[in-house]
């Protein structure tokens, strides 16, 4: 394996990180609203309206002591997980810096939109339980649902973009505008994205809550796959008809999509059985495997242009000597990183309670 | 204004505000991580729970600004390729392996480690969630070290060639100890230590002054933040006049404008060696920054050796203007940092990496508009973030310790008398 390729792989292991544990993060955070009453479930004690609104399926909501079961949920691997994007852009500063300024700059607008979307999300989950008041609190649980939904349809929509060409300018660069950002396949994208996201994050709920918030998230969660799922099958009549994804890789790009289509699937029967843990691996795949969809669907170009051509992997990466420099640290610190946040994921495994401690 | 104003606004602001941030999490880190350990291993069950009462007191203040610092920072990482893709272009070979060494080395760790530490206070061994937050202070500081690597090079750029017009990284070692980084970074180190110690001073004198019933937790805080205050801010004078012949030697036009020597001798040297060009920067806001800087540290310098002898006695709180004085001066320290970045960053202009590539050649192509609102959003949005942190960072050390929501155990319904809930794991006294 050349160093490239390691370099491609790693990066495409950040990207794909990232999308699994934000992706559950911004999930959550959409579903906040309807996944928040940490006592969903039926309760000794609570009186027959309770119980009813927990056959319903769906809480009230943050709890009156401020406590949301789906952000409770999330709350210990919070900080843990945004950390994969931004390693993802050092990485990609590092080790493949012709593609980081075409890329970010390109997609400009995109890329603001999904930074203001975290700084106010990111923002709002950690001082939310900070500040008094119910029209603050109003306002950080609306930044929190804001802050998992913007980035989850922008993301979308750029996924779509790189599977259908980047608009480029005659001096090289590229650029995109209204018309291509809301242009039907790369919203059909986006608006797939965040469904997939929040059933990924719902599956996540289902993992970690109390029994009757569970029993909730799984309902929840498998009306959102089908739904990301019928979104995913627009952008592919799309594609058919030649208004969607243009691949490099044609056969490597339909095996991939029908395996997302597999773990779609897979994830709504295991929520349907209670299976949280396979349903909760299915729907990792599932937003994991768009990463490779466009790095090996898209091979060798890292950023496509929509007229053909495009950035390849040979024009994007780094000088050798950087890589070779580079790879010195990465055997030894992305293991490293592997391990601290398996042990992370660890200390906290099991499922929440009213026991558990609650910071954000 | 054109794009590349549009572009330096952006990023001038974005990244004050951040720092504003940065210097703090710095600052407090290493005090919380002090007065942890020394709470975890204090045998006296009375004193150890004044300083674990401390640890989460602090603890709690040091968590409200990093969650700013963190979000901000996430700006920070996509700025470069967002409005400055020329820097990628031309330096891409050199420029991002200290990014992307400082995300996957320190980054990573410290915020992976910070939220265990969060989240761990009664679940974790109590040694290793004190070795959790030590690493949370090692990786804040490995962080400010590649960052300072990535922006010495930008001012001196060492350990590269350029070929047809693109930099290749020749000599790793010489990167990494570049003198201009290497000084600067023990300059903001100590910079930052300093504006923690006047951080827990000022808000220890406070609750003195406000006639805080929690006297042995304020008085052991006070003690540490005056004495951190004093001898950091004593080095950071001293470490900051090391820069000068770094300066001197290397970036001759900010040199004469510190010194006040002949510019125009200045201006014609590096049109010597880059050809014909301003090679002025806005000469009074370096000038006036530098001047700001230099009357602020010292005058907490001055403060904080003072306060040392006073502490005796608990003469510093005992006059309640004394003590409100010590709470006046917490902003000192970060204004002044602001202008040490105005010196160094205004006064390279108009080089981005200097002598190689100008800020005016390496904005991306991207339209005004876009430009224009990006700035907006940004700029509104951290400064809303900012106001926002730190009314919660008053209010909460106003309140004071009982106020600390950071690991405590609030009492549940089911624990309160008459709730009689037989919940899942009932506290069964260890055996």
């Amino acid at each position: 394996m050349s160093l490239e390729t390691l370099w491609l792989a790693l990066l495409g292991l950040l990207l794909a990180g990232y999308f699994v544990l934000g992706g559950y993060d911004y999930g959550a955070q959409m579903l906040s609203p309807f996944l928040g009453s940490a006592d969903a479930g039926p309760r000794p004690d609570a009186g027959p309206a309770a119980r009813a609104g927990a056959g319903s399926g769906i809480g009230t909501g943050t709890g009156p002591d401020g406590r949301n079961a789906a952000l409770d949920a999330i709350a210990p691997f919070f900080l843990g997980n945004e950390v994969w994007l931004v390693a993802f852009a050092g990485v990609m500063f590092g080790a493949f810096p012709h593609l980081e300024g075409s890329l970010l700059s390109g997609l400009y607008p995109l890329i603001v939109a999904i930074l203001a979307g975290l700084v106010l999300g990111n923002a709002a989950i950690q001082l939310r339980g900070r500040s008094r008041g119910a029209r603050a609190a109003k306002v950080w649980n609306a930044l929190v649902v804001l802050g998992g939904a913007l980035p989850a349809v922008c993301w979308g929509i750029v996924v779509g973009l790189l599977l259908h060409g980047v608009p480029r300018r005659a001096d090289g660069s590229f650029h995109v505008g209204a018309g291509d950002v809301f242009g039907p396949f790369a919203l059909t994208c986006g608006v797939a994205t965040a469904l997939l996201f929040a059933g990924h994050g719902a599956a996540f709920v289902a993992l970690r809550s109390e029994p009757g918030t569970a029993t909730a998230a799984r309902r929840l969660g498998a009306t959102l796959l089908a739904a990301a799922g019928a979104a995913g099958a627009l952008a592919l009549l799309l594609s058919v008809f030649g208004a969607g994804a243009s691949m490099t890789r044609t056969g490597t790009s339909v095996v991939l999509f029908a395996l997302v289509v597999a773990a779609l699937a897979a994830g709504w029967w295991f929520l349907g059985r209670s299976r949280d843990t396979l349903a909760f691996t299915a729907t990792c795949l599932a937003t994991a495997l768009p990463v490779l969809l466009i790095g090996a669907g898209q091979y060798p170009y890292l950023l496509s242009a929509s007229a053909g051509g495009g950035i390849t992997v040979d024009d994007a990466v780094a000088d050798g000597a950087t890589l070779k420099l580079l790879i010195g640290f990465g055997v030894v610190v992305v293991p490293l990183i592997l391990l601290y946040q398996g042990w992370s994921w660890w200390a906290f495994r099991g499922r929440t309670g009213r026991r558990h401690p609650s910071y954000f | 204004m054109s794009a590349a104003d549009l572009a330096r606004l952006q990023f001038a602001a974005t990244t004050s505000v951040h720092w504003l941030f940065v210097i703090l999490t710095m600052g407090l880190v290493p005090i919380v991580a002090i007065m942890h350990t020394r709470a975890a291993y204090t045998r006296d069950l009375a004193k150890r729970a004044v300083r674990e009462r401390m640890t989460r007191f602090w603890g709690q203040l040091y968590v409200i600004n990093y969650a700013v610092g963190i979000v901000t920072g996430l700006v920070m990482e996509f700025q470069f390729g967002l409005s400055w893709s020329g820097l990628s272009k031309f330096a891409g070979n050199v420029f991002g392996a200290p990014l992307a060494l400082e995300t996957l080395i320190a980054f990573f760790a410290e915020s992976t480690f910070l939220g265990m530490w969060i989240f761990g206070w009664g679940r974790m061994r109590r040694g290793i969630h004190v070795v959790l937050i030590w690493l949370v202070a090692l990786t804040a500081y490995l962080s400010a070290f590649w960052i300072l690597v990535a922006n010495g090079f930008l001012q001196h750029p060492v350990g590269y060639e350029v070929r047809d017009g693109v930099a290749y990284l020749t000599d790793f070692w010489a990167l990494v100890t570049n003198a201009n980084a290497q000084v600067a970074l023990a300059h903001i180190a100590l910079a930052a230590l300093t504006t923690g110690g006047i951080f827990v001073a000022g808000i220890s004198a406070w609750h003195f002054a406000k006639g805080t019933r929690e006297t042995e937790l304020f008085r052991s805080s006070l003690r540490l933040g005056v004495w951190v205050s004093m001898l950091s801010s004593f080095f950071v004078i001293i470490v900051g006049n090391l820069q000068v012949p770094v300066i001197e030697k290397t970036q001759p036009i900010k040199a004469a404008i510190l010194n006040g020597t002949d510019l125009a001798a200045a201006q014609a040297q590096e049109v010597a060696a880059h050809g014909p060009g301003d090679y002025l920067p806005w000469t009074s806001w370096v000038k006036n920054s530098m001047d700001l800087m230099t009357i602020l540290g010292n005058t907490v310098s001055t403060i904080t050796f003072i306060a040392v002898f006073l502490l005796l006695k608990d003469l510093l709180v005992r006059k309640r203007w004394l003590a409100y004085l010590m709470t006046a001066i917490i902003p000192l320290p970060f204004i002044a940092s602001v202008g040490g970045w105005m010196v160094r960053e205004i006064g390279r202009q108009p080089w981005l990496v200097y002598g190689q590539l100008t800020v005016d050649d390496a904005v991306s192509n991207v339209s005004k508009g876009s430009l224009v609102v990006s700035c907006a959003v940004f700029i509104a949005i951290f400064l809303a973030l900012a106001v926002t942190n730190w009314t919660l960072i008053t209010r909460f050390a106003r309140r004071g310790p009982d106020g600390a929501q950071l690991g405590a155990g609030d009492p549940l319904p089911d624990d309160l008398p008459g709730a009689g809930g037989a919940d899942e794991k009932q506290r069964v006294p260890a055996f």
